[in-house]
């Protein structure tokens, strides 16, 4: 078979490429390293608690293990510690008197401070007050009749990484195929080499097949690569039907291509394909969900680019394999998506041609 | 012979430019055939008409008895080209892309025969890239070759080599003729025309201008011989324009004469009888023939240069 033969061919030339090949695996991968720090850095910096404890006795013991969840730090100096919770450096301060223990028992009510900054609402004010609750019970004798559970929901409390992984894998495909395919295809008109198959019996759908085939071997490998080593780095976790994923990948892929093919047709050179495919990538990247969430647009803005190709991709590949849903969780974005296929196969199949 | 190209009243236009103007000619079974014309005469386009790559403004092309337009894929099969500077794939070795060309014909492949008939074996598993000049238009004659075509088309094959290499592409052409190909090739180069090509066609603003062998074309002329002679003593130039078949004479350098003559052989004994009458003697003789640069030069009025 010739469009297996070709298609071989096509994954030598792209394997052996090797400047490009690093390009488009090392691109992607570099955000995934950079969004995984921006991660990492907003999560320790949320949670610090520190804590001036002058007790040092059983009931500040008991106190401070109700804080177990969070970053505790131990401070001596309460003046510098107030000035570190003023400047951010401290979320929150708590202030233990001296002798906690015996105040409470001969001068109730023994009150502990909490320092944080107006606005700042949440856990660790909760957490305080619960402990403080469970010691007076334990004073009074009383055993606790009554118990709050809290559960985190891990599955649609999803932090920015997670979100921000599967827009970069499609980041990562979508520039490789629209760039990679339209500088393939000025590059073969530049150097003549599409004259050269013109006057053989190759058709245009043969070598159309073939280059959709070795770049989608590619993408396949790339998703993959970038997936993997966010999920690790990221520490994502990747809980979606690999079936579902692969079929989604395949699908955008072929828009990408498709993308790529009208790119590469109207491009002259190869600095000039590079040039029109960052003009259609950018500003896709920017607009469809991958670096923010669309609803931050204005209404207007977000309106037309919920259409654009990659907006739908980035939502229902988000679900899919980090939100653990079904393909048949988004029927409007898969109807989209195939919009887009039938569309651009159309129109890059008619508008190609070897010259 | 049967015809294996027929070319009838061929027009190709771009725009405002005539690129090729009503041009006629058919091309012969087993002949090297030259298209010999200065730069933008339409020799490329012409070429490209046949080889179905131009579609013609007008006229009727057919090639081995098929119809270039309606039978293109049948006639591509059978066709092998060469085209003007056009390169291959950059990441795939000379054996690969020789492979992959005859998928495309779906024949066997046979590329380490042709990489050696072209002198490239040891290069088999080298890159485009890494190929000298004349080491690349070498292999895009391997690659014309991949199907065995019964017919080639060269598009300048040798522009641009330096004078060894190009004599090596001449003897690849040769041994085309000799495998009983037939060869349709376009050059600028005379000396090319002249030691390759059964028949030229002398193309000039898009018109054929001439049509027939080097030494047809050259004899054609109205007087395509040049007597140069010196003698030892003084004389006026009458004597001489009175002999048989001259029909000028020029003074030459160091006082020479250059006759022009339409038959030497009739020429040389008259001038040989008026030496014994005049009492003169030679100090100087030259007989020559004009090229096919000379015919080029008065059929087109002007030179073939770069």
């Amino acid at each position: 078979m010739l469009v297996l033969h070709l298609t071989v061919a096509n994954l030598k030339m792209i394997l052996r490429n090797r400047q490009a090949l690093f390009w488009a695996l090392a691109f992607p991968l570099v955000f995934v390293f950079v969004f995984a720090m921006i991660g990492s850095f907003s999560r320790s910096s949320a949670v610090t608690v520190g804590v001036v404890d002058r007790a040092k006795d059983d009931a500040s013991r008991q106190l401070l293990s109700g804080l177990d969840a969070f970053d505790v730090v131990m401070r001596d100096d309460e003046a510098q510690a107030r000035l570190d919770a003023r400047s951010g450096d401290l979320g929150y301060l708590l202030i233990v008197p001296e002798r906690l223990a015996s105040l409470a028992r001969d001068a109730p009510p023994a009150s502990v401070t909490l320092v944080y900054e107006e606005g700042r609402q949440g856990a660790v004010a909760l957490a305080v007050e619960r402990a403080l609750a469970r010691m007076d019970l334990a004073l009074a004798g009383v055993s606790p009749k009554f118990a709050l559970n809290t559960e985190s929901l891990a599955s649609d409390d999803l932090s920015f990484a997670q979100l921000a992984l599967p827009g970069l894998v499609l980041w990562g495909i979508m520039s490789n195929s629209i760039i990679g395919m339209a500088v393939v295809l000025a590059n073969y008109r530049e150097k003549k080499i599409f004259r050269r198959i013109k006057v053989s019996p190759m058709r245009a759908r043969t070598f159309f097949a073939a280059q959709v085939m070795a770049y989608l071997a590619l993408s396949l490998a790339q998703a993959a690569a970038i997936f993997g080593i966010g999920a690790a780095v990221m520490r994502v976790d990747l809980s979606g039907n690999l079936l579902a994923i692969g079929l989604l990948i395949v699908a955008c892929n072929i828009v990408f291509l498709n993308l790529g093919f009208i790119v590469g047709a109207f491009s002259k050179t190869a600095a000039a394909a590079s040039g029109l495919g960052n003009l259609v990538v950018l500003p896709m990247v920017m607009m469809s969900g991958v670096f923010f969430p669309l609803d931050v647009l204005p209404r207007i803005v977000a309106a037309v680019t919920r259409f654009l190709p990659l907006s739908p991709m980035v939502e229902a590949l988000r679900g899919v394999a980090i939100g653990s849903k079904a393909l048949s969780d988004f029927p409007l974005e898969i109807a989209l998506i195939a919009a887009w296929l039938a569309l651009t196969s159309m129109i890059a199949v008619r508008i190609f041609k070897f010259e | 012979m049967a015809d294996v190209a027929r070319v009838e009243s061929l027009t190709k236009r771009y725009g405002d430019l005539l690129a090729v103007d009503d041009v006629s000619f058919s091309v012969r079974e087993g002949e090297v055939f030259g298209i010999l014309g200065p730069n933008g005469a339409g020799k490329t386009t012409t070429l490209e008409c046949i080889e179905g790559l131009v579609t013609p403004t007008a006229g009727a092309i057919s090639v081995l008895g098929m119809d270039a337009a309606r039978d293109a894929d049948a006639v591509k099969r059978r066709i092998g080209v060469q085209l003007q500077a056009s390169a291959y794939f950059d990441y795939l070795t000379l054996t690969e892309i020789l492979d992959l060309f005859a998928r495309i014909y779906d024949c066997a492949a046979a590329s380490a025969d042709l990489l050696r008939s072209v002198g490239l074996v040891d290069s088999a598993g080298a890159t485009m890239e890494k190929l000298s000049g004349g080491q690349r238009q070498r292999f895009t004659i391997a690659a014309a070759l991949v199907n065995d075509p019964d017919l080639v088309f060269l598009d300048e094959p040798t522009a641009g080599l330096d004078p060894q290499a190009r004599r090596s592409l001449w003897d690849l052409v040769s041994a085309m003729a000799q495998d009983g190909r037939t060869v349709i090739m376009t050059t600028h180069y005379i000396e090319e025309a002249e030691s390759l090509c059964d028949r030229v066609a002398i193309m000039d603003r898009g018109r054929i201008v001439a049509l027939d062998t080097p030494r047809n074309l050259v004899r054609s002329m109205s007087d395509p011989h040049r007597i140069t002679l010196a003698l030892d003593g003084v004389c006026g130039a009458d004597g001489l324009r009175a002999l048989r078949s001259v029909t000028d004479v020029t003074a030459g350098d160091d006082g020479a004469f250059v006759l022009r003559s339409s038959d030497p052989t009739e020429t040389v004994p008259a001038l040989t009888r008026w030496l014994a009458e005049s009492g003169f003697a030679l100090t100087r003789l030259e007989i020559d023939t004009d090229t096919l640069e000379d015919a080029f030069l008065a059929l087109t009025g002007r030179e073939l240069r770069e």
